[in-house]
């Protein structure tokens, strides 16, 4: 067991957790409660339906599901819902947070050890919280002859761009954070920010491995975005649109993949690249570099270079998705609501319980095909991703020249073939109009 | 509500351009050349112009402040620059852009634009393609021919011929 708090008790730890409860509900009833009643005397409580609203009759509209579903429907469908929770960023982020776990278990089989295995009893579970938690609490050191500035901004920048990349994803019919007319030329800009951001953090730490790693960056960066942006093309020309959610409705049929495997070949490798995943690591090789250009960074700067590049991981596998795989499309699998609580209410023996608001929530905002859409679509992301991380279990890391001559003569070459099969299939009206889509 | 984005984006456009000439660090120069830059590409969103907004940020942004700031960082000051403190050549300087700055408003506000109003919606840009293939397709030919030309001669440029290692002793 670990060293550091040999005497832990999970009985102990969960009866203090108790203890804490027992004595916050008791100061709140002595104290809290009169205080609050205390307050209530001076403040002129407002009519509803001709009837004040006292406390107690707001606790009794808050636990009548009659009037709380619609305000939560209203919630489900505000814009702040959309970027904070569901297809934006808290999603992401708790993709994210599972990939890192799982990375490290699976790295772990796959090399035979065993992995993150103490913290939370049941095979490491609680270790990602644990990192999370030490990494919040580390001291933030900032070099001395650092560019303060840019050193403190380059993190935050870097997960700022990341969420902007997530927000531009299509997760289920309809749930988008920004559905543009232009989401792929979207998607390009905002991937055209990350090598500014490595670069500046790598410049700002005025210490030369993350300036090396920074310069690595890069090069990698700049020069796979030519045939990413290219190896892209041939999925815009079939669909004929820029917008992502256009793109994954055209793949009711069947996905892309199917007629441009050179091209999902191509934007995977670039994506491998883009990512700095292992073979492409070579701004972060730590055999090399020490750490490339986080090398400076620690605490919570680091743990946001660490989010933000997992939330980049995980809008990547989620374009490769959306672009080859066909998206949220898939055979209907989750089983419709229950059209009879909706009409006639739960029956339990002499009680028959009716729920008002449940209709429309039901129909208009968490429907079927929302639910199975999403499902579909985390599956397919839960396998890219797993082909992400498989390769760093199994490949070296690649020279610097030789990533180079792949992204600029080999890759770029496949994707103009890809285009041109694009283009047969269009003129050979196998696609497009008049053929099978 | 157009009015306070465009003034908004005048200020940081016109702002970080100043910046991007005034300011002692080259690097931060450059982000502010980054921010002029993009404050352009938000000119071009006040226009119903997304499309070469996007581009605006894709190639302009993306690609060549990042190819300046790549250079700037790789090239020592001091060896390439000899910075000469002139007050008459920066008044001059200012002088000039004044006069060409009012002669051009000049024949903007002249040429009648400030009585266009129109309602139509953004142009499409698959029209803005289907126009490229069919009215100006010489024009289109062009430039392509220019741009595979340019790359051919990059890619012809940048070729290497690895020479055999000599040290190496098989």
């Amino acid at each position: 067991m670990s060293v550091i708090a040999p005497n832990f008790k999970l009985s102990g730890f969960i009866k203090s957790l108790l203890d804490n409860i027992f004595w916050i509900l008791l100061i709140f009833v002595l104290v809290g409660l009169p205080a609050v009643f205390m307050i209530l005397f001076l403040v002129e409580l407002p009519v509803i339906d001709g009837e004040i609203l006292t406390p107690f009759l707001a606790l009794s509209y808050l636990v009548n599901p009659t009037r709380t579903l619609p305000v939560l429907h209203a919630f489900l469908t505000t814009d702040i819902f959309r970027v904070m929770a569901f297809p934006g960023f808290g999603f992401a982020a708790l993709l994210a947070a599972s990939v890192i776990f799982i990375e490290r278990k699976m790295m772990a089989k796959l090399q035979l050890r065993v992995g993150p295995f103490y913290c939370g009893k049941v095979e490491g579970i609680l270790q990602l919280m644990g990192d999370g938690l030490k990494l919040i609490s580390k001291e933030i050191i900032i070099p001395a002859k650092a560019d303060k500035p840019i050193f403190w901004a380059a993190p935050v920048l870097f997960v700022a761009t990341a969420a902007a990349f997530v927000a531009l994803i299509p997760v289920a019919p309809g749930w988008v954070v920004a559905d543009i007319d232009l989401g792929l030329l979207g998607v390009f800009a905002v991937i055209g920010f990350f090598p500014i951001i490595t670069i500046l953090s790598a410049w700002s730490a005025n210490s030369k491995y993350p300036f090396i790693g920074g310069i690595r960056a890069l090069f990698q960066m700049v020069s796979f975005e030519i045939p990413l942006i290219l190896s892209l093309l041939g999925v815009v020309m079939l669909t004929g649109t820029l917008n992502l959610s256009e793109i994954t409705e055209s793949q009711a049929n069947f996905p892309w993949i199917i007629f441009l495997p050179i091209g999902a070949i191509v934007f995977f490798i670039t994506m491998l690249a883009e990512l700095e995943r292992i073979p492409f690591d070579l701004p972060e090789a730590e055999s090399e570099i020490v750490a490339g250009w986080l090398t400076e960074l620690s605490g919570m700067l680091y743990g946001l270079v660490q989010l933000g590049s997992y939330l980049k991981l995980y809008a990547f596998a989620a374009l490769f998705v959306v672009l080859f795989l066909g998206g949220w499309n898939g055979p209907m699998i989750v089983p419709a609501f229950p059209e009879q609580i909706i009409t006639e209410g739960i029956e339990m023996g002499p009680i028959t319980l009716t729920v008002d608001g449940l209709g429309p929530l039901v129909h208009e905002t968490i429907t079927q095909e929302m639910l199975n859409g999403t499902l579909w679509f985390v599956l397919k992301t839960a396998g890219v991703i797993f082909f992400i991380i498989l390769p760093r279990g199994v490949f070296p890391r690649v020279r610097v020249d030789l990533l180079l001559d792949l992204g600029w003569t080999k890759l770029i070459g496949l994707c103009f073939i890809n285009i041109f099969i694009a283009l047969g299939l269009l003129y050979a009206g196998v696609l497009g109009p008049g053929g099978l889509q | 509500m157009a009015d306070i984005a465009f003034l908004a984006l005048a200020v940081i456009t016109i702002g970080s351009a100043i910046a991007a000439l005034e300011m002692r660090s080259l690097i931060y120069g450059s982000i502010a050349l980054m921010g002029s830059l993009g404050g352009i590409a938000g000119f071009f969103l006040l226009l119903d112009a997304p499309f070469v907004a996007l581009f605006q940020l894709a190639v302009y942004v993306g690609s060549i402040a990042v190819l300046i700031l790549f250079t700037v960082m790789l090239v020592k000051r001091e060896l390439i620059f000899n910075k000469i403190e002139d007050k008459r050549r920066k008044f001059a300087g200012i002088g000039l852009m004044l006069l060409i700055m009012v002669s051009l408003g000049a024949v903007f506000i002249d040429s009648g634009i400030k009585t266009i109003t129109t309602d139509e919606p953004p142009v499409d840009f698959r029209d803005i393609g289907t126009d490229f293939v069919t009215y100006y397709w010489p024009a289109l030919i062009l430039m392509g021919l220019i741009l595979a030309s340019t790359v051919t001669g990059a890619l012809v440029l940048a070729r290497r011929v690895d020479v055999e290692d000599g040290q190496r002793t098989n």
